[in-house]
């Protein structure tokens, strides 16, 4: 349906960067028809892997000279179809550029090419006891290049903060193929704006960072992991308050709930949560080893007064790690329940907690569907998963209904769509619940400095009424 | 919406049944991409056609009828598939990579038959005249030192270097003697009364037989020192590891009922395997006879029953033997680690012998390249995978490199003897059948 | 003083009180007139008037940390101090939203009755407004623990150079729905926009708050002290060092956070690793090493990476004589007072910092405009990027009189 991709242009990307790293066969394209966010489905004219800023940028402004739309793509994992392709533009993939160039332990600064993965960095930080902090659950399989694109969170950012935090140089191609250089270590003095924060979560439209500069942070001395088991969702909501209210600073605050603990449990990733338990909370603080214990008391004293019923410690390295490991890997276990699983992803403000979750618990019942949820409860970022089967059209309609009315309780309570899987193309139709023209337009005009042509990731983040983005199943 | 429709004609009438019907499989896949990094042809190419998760993509859009099973791409990438599952302990869904694989490469190979090279292999280790003359070559070869000499003297470019690469594996089949001699001073150590463990079987193998029948014979050494009684059981054949993981499930199927009846016949209550991919082959009967009515219950028991022989050593906790004062480089066979999920077993069995020095290479749990005939069929990124696993080795500073499955001991010997590196090869049980014999365990007993 | 009138036309007598004295008079000089408005309309009506006279605008928080106006043509200050008060404070959610203009001290003191507080120090922290802490974006040295300002800030409301209100962000603390506006915003030293209301991250206030203290003469021996305390496993709120410019010496003053035990052992872990023992100092100790080398007719600021510091101190020593130095040693800042520089001088120095991979930048209002043009600039690139970002925030170029 579309035109292919003309011959010259697939033999100059072939001469930049080999004809190996090429992808225009659509029989080979459709492993790149998606990113994590399935529901979409793009095939590209070609996809394109290369190696290094050069060759990116000699890619992008080819590209770019022939009016051609480019989407970078990371490892794919992303959850708003942020790296969903353009049926008549190419993907531009940074999975061969997956080298650490620098760790330099006494200033303590990473630089390294994006297509990293990021618990890659941890390990090789390791040595120096050295670690990178944003952890998304993804971390094992996301690439640093996909985090600064998305400003990926994950669930110790509670206590250290996203991406964005850490991100303190970067080198760019821009969408005409020019590659910048923007902030860099101990350059602060220079009185520049802050582009580099701009940058990040700018979502593959503003251009590909080719090279990444980071922040490491020592590891911690010590660490204290709690399992808070609860009989309802809305009491371990009432928990997290109280510890924040207490003015405990975890480092992270998660919560599971019954759906996601029996696929975890069923997974090769069973950490250890009660399978009848109606809720549980991971409730994690590190740091120097002393006073740990006392921070960890006063956590468990929040929860027996939640009304918890057991709180358990992970005494041993295993445990904590088989804890994590279930948290982590909850999304991938929900294939085990149902067919399809909608990842929802939205902030709210923490003492809105109990009330927000007993209202999704409403909205799933009354539309009849399975909502397990997953999330980061000490920052208020709720990941209501909803379980469904596609081929139920009924079904279907009903998860989408859900859905949005989900998305409209957490902006009424004050909060917003996207806690950190960013706006893709899922949540683009929920844009103007949180912002007003005035502002998507503004954030239209800073598109344009970057990607005066909109050849950039189009279609993402920003709502444009005239090509509205069609899920697959409304295709099919 | 754009789409390779143009495919699904082709493909959905002519579709073989293998991955339709076994679309249940693929449907936990829900792309989360975990199994990324953990592929080694994903992390050296970058092409998500050459990830788990791309494949499965593939397999998927075969099931859809929007791809032909028969298609260049298809086959391409799933034929470059080590199949070395590491993805499958990784995958938060439970997505049975291998059987899907065989599947597919099942339903590839019967619209478009495999190569030359694989088809030959895999017709002569289904055959026990034909191998039986083939390893006795390779035996000829090796005595004669041609093989080594072959390895040497042929060019790394060129025509030949298939065979230069099969004559270093070869080479690489001989033993590894470590270093020191008898002491004898561990015969202290009380005696496993003979029998008093269950009886059981070894297999045999095809490779195994015939190049490494010194594992086989250690194996059956230990075993017994270690009180269980071990039956030999006559007319068993080649395990079809690697007829199902080419995709030639018939004959896989047909190697497994034959295994089946001799083993059960034999009555003996465990088969031990000492060869890592014959043991998760074995492990998964099961799954490859699901549709045998005849056979499904009795493969699920039989599947049950199978062992590898460092996981029976481990269970019962192997009696330690003479000390052997060297080093070992070891590294995990993919099928052990990731098939069969054992990882301490063989560091168990190590543990065994007193004052080895143990020492876990650097990516042990990433595939050594050999993966079967992988080596041979894919030259250029199977050598650079094992490039990779020799550097590993290598860098650990041993004596010799140690993994118990004959694949990776002659992928990994071969790629230290093209190099040119002093290190030897040699199988977990192997060395502690040396450190038995030294401590005098078989002293007036056969063997 | 056509232009009072005019603009007395759109915005009521009481907004347009003169400048009485102090910061605020002194950026006022030369100013056509001073608004002070009461609520975000009137900021608009300002703004808006001023965009359609071609007259600039010049944002004030107390006018303290203001650089004055430099240029030529008419211009208006912006005075924020009235635009006052907390709009949101829910303890619980440890977020506060409040009115730009709103003194920071106000803030502390809510803050404090729930223990609650804002882990930033820049020098004279208290007698800022909260507009006037994101329009400099300076954190202080606690964002070695803390992070930066900027990662704190989770929306503002924003009012543009054509009267346009953005309200960027929320007041949840993880928000990803958009480009991210708000970063560049902080610190942009008003070429922005003026910010009219701002909602921050709080932090639960730390048990103890222990300040430790190493006076020396010997600068190698404060090196290699703050290195083992920069590189230690564990990390102190701040590590700042404190050279004075006359016979005191200097110091490193480090400051730890959490409960009474895990002071006690980070105190320790620091010893070990720095083979000194600390002294103790107080918070009064603190406030004024933070206000130091603020007040001087020059002061230079230079970044550098942190393995750096000492070395380019030492340049700047070699350059610039001794003088009151206070450097944040865990990200390789620091400001020297100066009374006097010459346009050469700092040409030198900023040379010798760029070799080192560092820039520098000099804040002297009352020498010639050639001595603060020869600091660091931003790339070619960055600027061009800045310049459009300007042009979308500020078309018509109201919010000239703060650029360098």
């Amino acid at each position: 349906m579309n035109t292919p991709l003309e011959t010259r242009i697939v033999r100059a990307l072939n001469a930049i960067v080999g004809p190996d790293h090429v992808v225009t066969d659509p029989e080979r394209l459709v492993v790149y028809e998606s990113d994590g966010l399935t529901s979409y489905r793009v095939i590209p004219l070609a996809v394109v892997l290369p190696a290094t800023t050069e060759e990116v940028a000699a890619v992008v402004k080819l590209l770019h000279g022939e009016g051609i739309p480019v989407v970078p793509r990371g490892a794919g994992t992303g959850l708003s179809g942020g790296a969903l392709p353009s049926a008549d533009g190419v993907v531009v993939g940074t999975a061969r550029m997956n080298r650490i160039l620098e760790i330099d332990s006494d200033n303590r600064i990473a630089r390294l090419q994006p297509g990293v993965v990021n618990a890659h960095l941890t390990v090789a930080a390791k040595p120096y006891s050295l670690y990178y902090a944003p952890d998304p659950s993804s971390q094992s399989t996301c690439t640093l290049g996909g985090n600064v694109a998305e400003n990926s969170g994950g669930p110790h950012c509670l206590k250290y903060g996203v991406t964005q935090r850490y991100v303190t140089g970067l080198t760019v191609v821009l969408p005409s193929g020019e590659v910048i250089r923007l902030g860099g270590a101990g350059r602060s003095a220079r009185g520049a704006l802050d582009l580099v924060g701009l940058f990040v979560g700018s979502e593959g439209c503003f251009g590909i960072a080719t090279e990444i500069e980071v922040k490491l942070l020592p590891v911690t001395e010590g660490v204290r992991t709690l399992l808070g088991i609860f009989e309802t969702m809305e009491a371990a909501g009432h928990a997290v308050t109280a510890i924040i209210s207490e003015g405990l600073l975890p480092a992270a605050v998660e919560i599971v709930d019954n759906a996601t603990i029996r696929a975890v449990e069923a997974s090769v990733y069973a950490g250890g949560f009660p399978v009848d338990a109606g809720a549980a909370l991971v409730i994690e603080f590190d740091g120097t080893e002393a006073g740990l214990d006392a921070d960890a008391d006063r956590a468990e004293a929040c929860c027996r007064q939640a009304g918890a019923s057991e709180v358990k410690r992970a005494t041993e390295a295993t445990q904590r790690a088989a804890l994590w490991n279930g948290r982590k890997k909850a999304f991938g276990a929900m294939g085990r329940i149902a067919p399809d699983l909608l990842v929802q992803d939205a902030t709210v403000p923490r003492t809105r907690l109990p009330e927000v979750l007993a209202r999704i618990t409403e909205i799933g019942e009354r539309y009849e569907l399975k909502v397990a949820n997953v999330f980061h409860a000490g920052d208020g970022n709720l990941h209501p998963n909803i379980l469904f089967d596609r081929n139920d059209p009924d079904e279907l309609d009903r998860v989408e209904r859900a859905s949005k009315e989900i998305m409209c309780l957490c902006v009424e309570v004050g909060g917003t769509i996207t806690g950190e899987h960013g706006v893709g193309v899922d949540k683009r139709g929920y844009m103007q619940l949180v912002l007003g023209e005035v502002e998507i337009e503004a954030m239209r005009a800073v598109k344009r400095i970057f990607d005066p042509s909109g050849l950039f990731n189009p279609g993402k983040v920003l709502p444009d009424p005239a090509s509205p983005p069609v899920p697959a199943e409304a295709s099919a | 919406m754009p789409s390779v429709t143009h495919t699904a004609s082709v493909a959905t009438a002519a579709l073989a049944g293998a991955v339709e019907a076994q679309k249940e499989r693929l449907l936990p896949c829900v792309h989360c991409g975990f199994c990324l990094p953990a592929c080694p042809t994903y992390t050296r190419l970058g092409n998500e056609a050459d990830s788990p998760r791309g494949r499965l993509h593939l397999m998927k859009a075969v099931v859809e009828g929007r791809l032909d099973a028969g298609s260049e791409a298809f086959r391409t990438h799933i034929d470059r598939c080590l199949g070395c599952r590491a993805c499958e302990p990784v995958c938060p869904s439970g997505v049975e990579y291998g059987t899907l694989l065989e599947l597919a490469r099942h339903t590839a190979t019967s619209k478009v038959p495999p190569g030359w090279l694989t088809r030959g292999l895999l017709a002569v280790m289904a055959s026990p005249f034909l191998r039986g003359a083939l390893f006795l070559g390779g035996r000829v070869l090796r005595v004669t030192g041609l093989a080594a000499l072959g390895a040497k003297l042929v060019p790394a470019l060129g025509p030949l270097r298939n065979a230069r690469l099969g004559l270093a594996m070869l080479a690489a089949t001989s033993p590894w003697r470590p270093p020191g001699r008898t002491s004898g001073s561990a015969a202290a150590q009380p005696m496993v009364p003979a029998g008093s463990r269950p009886t059981v079987a070894v297999l045999v193998g095809c490779v195994q037989e015939g190049l490494y029948s010194r594992v086989n014979d250690a194996t059956i050494r230990t075993l017994v020192a270690n009180g269980f009684e071990v039956v030999p059981v006559a007319g068993q054949d080649c395990c079809g590891a690697l007829h199902a993981h080419g995709g030639d499930l018939e004959r896989a199927r047909s190697l497994a009922r034959r295994n089946l009846d001799v083993f059960t016949a034999a009555g003996v209550e465990l088969v031990v395997v000492n060869t890592a991919g014959c043991g998760a082959a074995m492990k998964d009967y099961d799954a490859l006879l699901e549709d045998d009515e005849a056979y499904a219950e009795r493969a699920k028991d039989f599947a049950a029953r199978v062992r590898d022989a460092t996981e029976i050593l481990a269970e019962v906790g192997p009696r330690p033997g003479a000390p052997i004062q060297t080093s070992v480089a070891y590294d995990h066979p993919c099928h052990l680690l990731h098939a069969q999920r054992i990882e301490q077993a063989p560091l168990d069995v190590l543990a065994a012998v007193p004052e080895l020095d143990v020492r876990v290479i650097a990516n042990a749990s990433e595939c050594c390249g050999g993966a079967g005939i992988y080596g041979l069929t894919h030259p250029d990124l199977g050598g650079r995978i094992g490039g990779d696993k020799v550097r590993s080795v290598r860098a650990a500073g041993a004596d010799a490199a140690c993994t118990p499955n004959p694949g990776c001991m002659m992928q990994i010997g071969a790629g230290l003897r093209l190099e040119g590196a002093r290190e030897g090869v040699v199988h977990p049980v192997e060395l502690l059948d040396e450190s038995y014999r030294r401590a005098g365990f078989y002293n007036g007993a056969d063997g | 003083m056509s232009v009072v009138t005019s603009l007395g036309d759109v915005l009521p007598a009481e907004a347009l009180s003169g400048a009485e004295g102090g910061a605020l008079a002194r950026v006022a000089r030369g100013a056509e007139a001073v608004v002070r408005p009461r609520s975000p309309e009137e900021v608009v009506d300002a703004v808006r008037w001023a965009s359609a006279n071609g007259v600039g605008v010049l944002p004030v928080g107390t006018g303290g940390r203001t650089t004055p106006a430099r240029g030529d043509g008419p211009f208006m200050v912006l005075a924020m101090d009235r635009l006052s008060g907390l709009e949101i404070y829910e303890p619980a959610d440890v977020t506060l939203t409040a009115k730009a203009g709103t003194p920071l001290a106000d803030i502390e003191a809510t803050l404090a009755e729930h223990r609650q507080w804002l882990p930033f120090d820049p020098p004279q922290v208290s007698s800022r407004t909260l507009g006037g802490l994101v329009a400099t974006g300076e954190s202080g040295p606690v964002a070695t623990a803390y992070g930066e300002l900027r990662n704190h800030v989770l929306g503002a409301t924003v009012v543009c150079g054509d009267g346009r209100v953005l309200r960027l962000g929320g007041r949840v603390v993880k928000n990803v729905a958009g480009f991210d506006l708000l970063r560049p915003l902080v610190g942009s030293r008003g070429r922005l926009g003026v910010v009219t209301s701002v909602c921050l991250r709080a932090f639960p206030v730390p048990a103890k708050d222990r300040v430790l203290l190493l006076r020396s003469d010997d600068f190698a021996g404060l090196e290699a002290a703050a290195r083992a305390v920069r590189t230690a496993p564990t990390l102190p709120a701040s590590v700042v060092l404190w050279v004075r410019p006359t016979s005191q010496g200097a110091a490193l003053l480090v400051r730890l956070h959490g409960a009474e035990l895990t002071v006690d052992a980070d105190q320790a872990t620091l010893e070990r690793r720095a083979g000194v023992s600390f002294a103790r100092a107080d918070s009064e100790l603190v406030a004024e090493v933070r206000d130091d080398a603020t007040d001087a007719p020059v002061v230079v600021t230079l970044s550098v990476l942190p393995s750096r510091l000492f070395e380019a101190l030492g340049a700047a020593r070699d350059l610039l004589g001794h003088s009151s130095v206070v450097a944040d040693a865990y990200s390789g800042t620091a400001r020297i007072a100066l009374a006097e520089v010459d346009t050469d001088t700092v040409r030198a120095l900023r040379d010798t910092i760029e070799e080192m991979g560092g820039a520098l930048a000099v804040e002297a209002p009352d020498e010639g405009p050639e001595v603060r043009a020869a600091g660091s600039r931003p790339s070619d690139a960055e600027t061009g990027v800045s310049t459009r970002l300007q042009e979308v925030f500020d078309p018509s170029g109201v919010f000239w009189p703060c650029r360098a």
